[in-house]
C-alpha cells in the first residue's frame, strides 16, 4: 500500500488501478480479510460468486481452443 | 466470511442461469453460421437442376452462373454449390440427404474429390467437431454416427455436448479468438497471404507429406473399397433419379505433376473407376483443367477466374455428354 493514496471520513478514497487490481485479487483469493475500497461486494455474497463462476467459465469457453491447429477458419 | 451451504447452492443456481443466458446467446449468434447459411439456400432452391457437393475445393471452384452458361440452364432452375468447406464425405451425404428431404430432385449431382478422400476412412475425436464440422451435432447425428469412429470416450461426449450450444458451435468463438490472435501476431511483420478460408500457406498442410508417403496410400487404397459415406452418396443419389458424377477436381500443376501423374495415382484412379463405373456413376477427370498455377488462391483451392474457367467447362461438359442411365426420382428412397 505504499503508493497508495487514502483518506478517512467522507473523502473518496483512491489507489492506483493496478494495486487496487491486485488487492481485489487478493481478496478473492482469501489472501486478505479487508475488502478493498470501492469493490461492491461481500465474499459472502452468493450471486457474487454465481457471477465470478460465470465469468471465470465464459473466459475458459472463450480461450480453450486455443490448441485446435486451424487451417479452415471461415466459420 | 460466512458463506452457508445455502449460499452455495444459490452461487450454483445463478451460475446455471447465466450458463442458459450464454448459450442462448451463443445459438442466436451462430444461427447464420455457414453449415445454416448452406441449408438453408437448399431450402429455398427446390428447382435446382444439378447439385454440387463436397467440400472446400467444390465450395470455391464451382461457380453457379458460369456452370449455368455452359450448361445453358436457367438461372431459376440452375446450379446450386451445396459445397461444405472443411467438411469429410460424412458431412457431404448428409448434405445430400438434406437438399433430397427437401423437394429437391435434381438431374444431376457433381461430387468433386481430391486425392484420397474417396477412400480415407473416417476417424473423429471430439476435438475435430469444431468449424463446419460441427454441423454432425445437429444434423441427423444418429444416422452419421454409423459412418465414422468415435472411441467411447468421446462418443460419450459428442452425446452430451450435442445438447448445448456453447459445446456445438464452440468454434466460432474460437475462430473469433484465434483471428484477434493472429491479427496481433502480424503486429509490424510482413503480410500473410489469405483468403476466404484461411492462411493460403496453411494448406500446404493438407497434401501429403512427400511422394513416397501419398505413393504408398494409393497402393493401399487401391487394395480397399471405397468408404461408406461415399458409397451411400452413390446409392442415395442414384435412388433420387439422378445422375452422377465424380470429377476429380482441378489441383495446382505442381500437384498434379508430384501427385498425379504418378503410376500409383494412375493405379488408384483405375481402381476407383472399376468401383463406380459399373454402378453407373460417371468419372470425369478435371485435375488438369487448369494449367496455370498463379489462377489457385492458394495450394488445393482455384481462384475466381479459375472457379469460372472450370465451372463452364464442367457444364459445356456435362450439357454434351449423354447420361448414362438416368433414372425416375424415387421419392422414398431415403427411408433406409
Amino acid at each position: 500500500m505504499d503508493n497508495a493514496i487514502m483518506a478517512k471520513g467522507n473523502v473518496k478514497m483512491e489507489l492506483p488501478l493496478m494495486d487496487w487490481v491486485k488487492q481485489v485479487l487478493e481478496y478473492l483469493g482469501g489472501e486478505r480479510d479487508e475488502r478493498p475500497p470501492g469493490f461492491p461486494f461481500e465474499l459472502s455474497n452468493w450471486l457474487f460468486w454465481g457471477l465470478w463462476w460465470g465469468a471465470l467459465c465464459l473466459l475458459i469457453f472463450l480461450f480453450c481452443g486455443q490448441s485446435s491447429k486451424f487451417i479452415y477458419i471461415d466459420f | 466470511m460466512t458463506f452457508s451451504a445455502r449460499g452455495f447452492y444459490y452461487s450454483l443456481a445463478a451460475l446455471l442461469i447465466l450458463m442458459v443466458g450464454l448459450n442462448a446467446i451463443v445459438a442466436y449468434t451462430t444461427r447464420n453460421s455457414i453449415p445454416r447459411q448452406q441449408m438453408g439456400r437448399a431450402r429455398r432452391a427446390p428447382d435446382t437442376t444439378v447439385l454440387a457437393i463436397g467440400n472446400s475445393l467444390i465450395g470455391a471452384g464451382f461457380n453457379e452462373s458460369s456452370f449455368d452458361r455452359g450448361m445453358q440452364l436457367s438461372p431459376n432452375r440452375g446450379s446450386l454449390n451445396f459445397a461444405l468447406g472443411y467438411s469429410l464425405p460424412v458431412e457431404q451425404l448428409l448434405f445430400l440427404r438434406f437438399a433430397l428431404q427437401h423437394q429437391m430432385h435434381p438431374r444431376i449431382v457433381i461430387y468433386g474429390f481430391y486425392d484420397l478422400q474417396l477412400s480415407t476412412p473416417v476417424r473423429l475425436a471430439t476435438r475435430d467437431f469444431v468449424g463446419n464440422r460441427a454441423v454432425l451435432y445437429y444434423l441427423e447425428p444418429e444416422y452419421a454416427r454409423q459412418f465414422y469412429y468415435l472411441s467411447p470416450h468421446d462418443r460419450i461426449e459428442f452425446e452430451i455436448m450435442r445438447h448445448f450450444p456453447m459445446m456445438v458451435d464452440r468454434g466460432a468463438f474460437w475462430a473469433k479468438i484465434e483471428r484477434l490472435r493472429r491479427d496481433i501476431g502480424q503486429q509490424g511483420m510482413p503480410a500473410e497471404r489469405t483468403n476466404q478460408f484461411g492462411r493460403a500457406d496453411d494448406f500446404a498442410l493438407l497434401e501429403a507429406k512427400s511422394d513416397a508417403e501419398f505413393a504408398s496410400a494409393c497402393d493401399q487404397a487401391s487394395n480397399e473399397d471405397l468408404i461408406s459415406p461415399v458409397l451411400e452418396i452413390i446409392r442415395q443419389g442414384q435412388d433420387s433419379g439422378a445422375r452422377i458424377v465424380f470429377v476429380e477436381m482441378p489441383m495446382r500443376p505442381a500437384h498434379v505433376k508430384r501427385f498425379y501423374e504418378t503410376p500409383a495415382w494412375e493405379k488408384y484412379r483405375e481402381h476407383v473407376r472399376h468401383i463406380i463405373e459399373p454402378k453407373g456413376v460417371e468419372y470425369l477427370d478435371a485435375s488438369h483443367w487448369i494449367s496455370d498455377g498463379a489462377l489457385f488462391d492458394d495450394p488445393l483451392h482455384m481462384g475466381h477466374q479459375a472457379a469460372e474457367q472450370f465451372s463452364e467447362r464442367l457444364g459445356q461438359y456435362l450439357r454434351h455428354e449423354s447420361p448414362s442411365g438416368t433414372q425416375s426420382p424415387n421419392p422414398n428412397s431415403l427411408q433406409r
